[in-house]
């Protein structure tokens, strides 16, 4: 009985309708996260859509629920292995089998991005060295020894921590951070006169005014992360200090001859390497202001390779380095800043192998296709 | 077929390209100036060298919508308005050419819709000139796509009359007595004013570059003067230009194309090839072979249609030579477009209609070879027809050779990814072509012919698994470009999104009938559907305005969108309906 259900579905699992069904769900998935996109931002409707298993609770679909874009693609990966190992294994098959292993790779290819693909950015000003990447969204809360003139100790909080709203005791540090309040996205005023206290007791914090934002996704919007809290140390407090993305004044305290300095800044990861940009290049078209073309020459300093070379990186030729991806992305301050996006995607590989291999399998297939054709219409003429 | 039809077939053919050979041959003179010849000399503008006959016609075609106009009773081509705004503003203010269609703008200046299509000179706009700029300014800082009717109207209009006050202050200030006179008073307190004016103004750059160690530096007439009065020397090509404005002014014909021999000595000497270049892209101008290209198209189709009814054996090869014709003059077109850009067929929307377009016809003529049945012409004219049309739509923002933004400027990928998925889109929409003709000769035609059926049921399925290999090839290139210059290989963004709605959409029709879902009906039902698919990919993500890809919004397109979308759902009914609508009842035995 149990058998007969199993092998039923199995049956089901690699039937065409499936096929055709999961294909369908998936234009309608792409055509609504297309849509979607208007208002939520690329990210945000990829997230909604593409990258989860369920869809629910969009507007755009009347709150209705509707099978994600992760669900569709894994029942998809599904299918199309169980069709690929039932096709005939002979040589008038052959195309079929490229092509289908090929899709099976290049749906492989867009789980790995999308499990593990890490987006961030290097953002370098001429003659500036940068040992980091950082977020695009994430923030982080760092707490920075600044004691020794010639070496910075950092110790950071990611937001995902704060927003625990437990004490954060910091190692290799006597500190222990109260979260008093945490802010996801916030809008920041000047207090006014006459308007409640801070909740800050120290800092600038003390003179701002903060309110609650819902959290934005679309993409030229940013999130004003923010957090109240009380650093304590020995059994001493001192005071509540407000950090935010909005606020760049450097903020500090001293505790028992070491200084601390508090700021929140987007999320960094530090490299082994580090780039310093030497010239950054925005030409344009003559007698116009339309772009021909971005670039930065960096200078590579690599000491645990010993290694030390300038690359050029420019549109359309990104450098790969270390895992990473770096990419001329975008410039300011008067040309004299250039922005770097950076990718991590452990499977970028794979849709290259997957093209390769969905063609030849195509052309295979539609080469067979054809010559049957033909031989047919001549077998037609003949008889 | 006899010996004669066939001759008589290739001799339409024939007369077709001699037509458009005639075409492209040089024009009269308009009362002695030789305004061609002053329409080949070259320019710097929008980034790039090319003849000013291309700005007139691009600057005609945004201001007037068309590239030439009709005043005081004869027609007024693109070089001869060029130099009247050039060296005779207050005749060329005087010519009704903006044209105004917005009734708000229209009462806004002060005038009444009399017509459908209202034409108002810049001297009917001069008075009011203060008020259409307050309200363009304050238009402009909202989104194109949240913009009113009346708000896009009025932006529009204020941009079109600054480009047309830009020209008429290029090469001489307008008002001024001329560009000699501007020669003669160099050294004069004021003139600096002046010769700041005409820099900030200029909208284009005709003298070309004076050292051969700075080969883009062309400068503007202002600019020169600037020079000149500032002691660096007398730029060679100003005399000759003064001269030239002049001799327009007064009208002396002779001497106005003397100097022009005079100009272009001197820019021979100091541009040796730009003179050739221009004359080059003077001449594609001039042929406008996708007009004329779209012309034969449609005698083809026409001589097609009439082929079902009269005289097939004749008729029918008539129309296949004439498609081959104007395939002959919109490759020509074509090639010269990559020639005359130095880049691949396909680098913004016009092109890619213009591709798409030529894409259908070839593939329609090697259909029509296999077969033989009229239908693979009918369907290439109509669709060459059709995407002809679209883009000489397309093509009325201004040039159509603009240059290509940094990160699309790579010859490789426009080559490869580019040209492979506008060939997917030509079959998606060749194969909904053929379902169209599938479906209305089984409603019009009474006689039941299996057989032709069948053939065109294989030719739409074979169309679609070429089209399903190119969009899929297409897509997947074109994540391998984004891979290489955005950092990863698929964004979900609206074009990719598109294109990807397209490949999935084939592989659900292949799939289909495999699995015998669907029959000869169903599959061209599907196909039509396609036609949607395609065109929404196409054109519909750039109206969403969201994403790397959207390089231009465009407003009045989402009419004639819908209205495609909604024509293709109506003829899906038609293939759809049942068959008592469509099939003889079957003769009854006796």
């Amino acid at each position: 009985m149990i058998k007969t259900y199993a092998s039923r579905i199995w049956k089901y699992t690699k039937s065409l309708q499936l096929t055709i069904i999961l294909l369908s769900l998936l234009m309608c998935l792409v055509l609504f996260c297309t849509l979607a996109q208007v208002e939520m931002g690329t990210q945000g409707a990829v997230n909604a859509y593409m990258r989860s298993f369920i869809v629910w609770n969009q507007p755009l679909l009347m709150s209705l629920p509707f099978p994600g874009g992760a669900l569709v693609g894994l029942l998809l990966t599904i299918n199309l292995t169980g069709r690929t190992l039932e096709l005939q294994r002979t040589w008038s098959k052959a195309g079929m089998w490229l092509v289908h292993s090929g899709m099976v790779i290049l749906f492989a290819g867009e789980f790995v991005a999308g499990m593990m693909q890490v987006d961030t950015n290097m953002s370098i000003e001429v003659g500036q060295t940068v040992n980091y990447v950082q977020s695009y969204k994430s923030a982080e809360l760092a707490v920075i020894d600044i004691t020794d003139p010639s070496w910075d100790e950092v110790y950071s909080v990611p937001d995902s921590l704060l927003a625990k709203g437990r004490p954060i005791a910091i190692p290799g540090t006597p500190l222990t951070l109260n979260v008093k309040r945490f802010f996801p996205n916030a809008e920041l005023t000047s207090l006014l006169p006459g308007a409640p206290p801070s909740m800050a007791t120290a800092g600038v914090g003390r003179g701002v005014s903060i309110a609650e934002r819902p959290l934005v996704s679309a993409d030229n919007d940013m999130n004003q992360t923010s957090v109240f809290f009380e650093p304590t140390a020995g059994g001493r407090s001192y005071g509540t200090w407000l950090t935010s993305l909005a606020i760049d004044t450097p903020q500090s305290f001293t505790h028992e001859g070491r200084t601390y300095l508090l700021s929140m800044r987007l999320r960094r990861q530090y490299l082994p390497f580090a780039f310093t940009l030497k010239q950054f290049r925005h030409d344009v078209y003559p007698g116009t202001d339309i772009p021909k073309n971005f670039s930065s020459l960096v200078q590579v300093v690599n000491p645990s390779r010993n290694e030390s070379r300038e690359v050029l990186i420019y549109m359309n030729q990104p450098l790969r380095y270390e895992g990473k991806t770096f990419y001329q992305a975008s410039f300011g301050k008067n040309d004299t800043l250039s922005i770097l996006s950076v990718v991590e995607n452990p499977g970028w590989l794979l849709p290259y192998v997957s093209c390769v291999l969905v063609s030849l399998g195509l052309l295979v297939h539609f080469a067979i296709v054809l010559r049957r054709s033909l031989k047919r219409r001549q077998e037609q003429k003949e008889g | 077929m006899t010996f004669v039809k066939k001759y008589l077939a290739w001799g339409a053919g024939v007369l077709a390209l001699l037509v458009a050979l005639l075409v492209a041959l040089p024009g009269s003179k308009p009362r002695g100036f030789d305004a061609s010849g002053f329409g080949n000399l070259p320019i710097l503008e929008g980034g790039r060298v090319k003849p000013l006959d291309s700005l007139a016609r691009n600057s005609l075609l945004v201001i007037h919508s068309r590239q030439g106009f009709r005043h005081e009773g004869r027609m007024v081509g693109p070089d001869e308005w060029m130099l009247d705004v050039l060296f005779r503003p207050q005749v060329a203010d005087q010519q009704p050419i903006f044209v105004i269609d917005d009734p708000e703008v229209i009462s806004l200046i002060g005038a009444k819709q009399t017509k459908n299509r209202n034409y108002f000179s810049f001297a009917d706009l001069s008075t009011h000139l203060e008020e259409v700029q307050k309200q363009a300014t304050s238009a402009q800082p909202i989104p194109a796509p949240k913009r009113t009717r009346f708000q896009s109207a009025i932006v529009n209009l204020f941009d079109r009359v600054y480009l047309y006050y830009k020209l008429r202050n290029t090469l001489q200030l307008a008002g001024s007595p001329g560009l000699a006179w501007e020669l003669q008073s160099l050294g004069n307190p004021e003139a600096g004013m002046r010769h700041k004016d005409l820099t900030q103004l200029a909208h284009f750059r005709m003298l070309p570059p004076t050292t051969a160690a700075n080969p883009d530096a062309w400068q503007s007439v202002g600019q020169a003067l600037t020079a000149a009065s500032s002691g660096g020397g007398l730029h060679p090509g100003l005399v000759p230009l003064a001269k030239l404005n002049a001799a327009y002014a007064t009208g002396d014909a002779v001497s106005f194309n003397q100097a022009l021999a005079e100009m272009n000595g001197v820019v021979t000497t100091l541009k040796p090839d730009a003179l050739g270049q221009a004359g080059r892209e003077l001449v594609f101008n001039r042929a406008q072979p996708f007009f004329v290209g779209l012309s034969i198209y449609f005698v083809a189709f026409l001589v097609l249609c009439v082929s079902w009814l009269y005289k097939p054996e004749l008729l029918r090869p008539t129309a296949y030579a004439l498609l081959l014709s104007g395939a002959i003059v919109h490759t020509i077109g074509l090639a010269a477009r990559i020639i005359l850009q130095g880049r691949p067929p396909v680098t913004n929307l016009y092109s890619s209609a213009v591709f798409v377009g030529w894409g259908a016809v070839i593939l329609g003529l090697i259909v029509e070879r296999m077969y033989r049945k009229g239908f693979g012409t009918a369907v290439a004219a109509a669709a060459g027809f059709a995407s002809l049309i679209v883009a000489q739509n397309l093509g009325t923002d201004g040039d159509t050779m603009e240059m290509m933004r940094a990160v699309l400027d790579s010859n490789f990928w426009l080559a490869t990814h580019v040209t492979t998925i506008t060939i997917g889109y030509s079959g998606t929409f060749l194969a909904g072509a053929i379902a169209i003709a599938y479906a209305l000769k089984k409603h019009l035609v009474a006689k039941v012919d299996v057989e032709t059926d069948k053939a065109l049921v294989d030719m739409a399925y074979g169309i679609i698994c070429f089209a399903l290999f190119f969009s899929f090839v297409g897509t997947v290139l074109g994540g391998i470009w984004a891979d290489q210059s955005w950092g990863r290989f698929w964004g979900w963004d609206p074009k990719e999104n598109g294109a990807l709605l397209i490949v999935l959409w084939n592989a659900i029709i292949l799939h289909a009938r495999m699995a015998g879902y669907v029959r000869e009906r169903g599959t061209m039902v599907m196909a039509i559907f396609g036609n949607i698919i395609t065109a929404l990919s196409w054109f519909g993500v750039n109206m969403l305005g969201v994403g790397l890809h959207s390089y231009g919004f465009m407003d009045k397109a989402f009419v004639a969108l819908s209205a495609f979308c909604a024509s293709q759902f109506l003829l899906m009914i038609i293939c759809w309906a049942p068959a008592r609508f469509w099939e003889q009842k079957p003769p009854t035995r006796a």
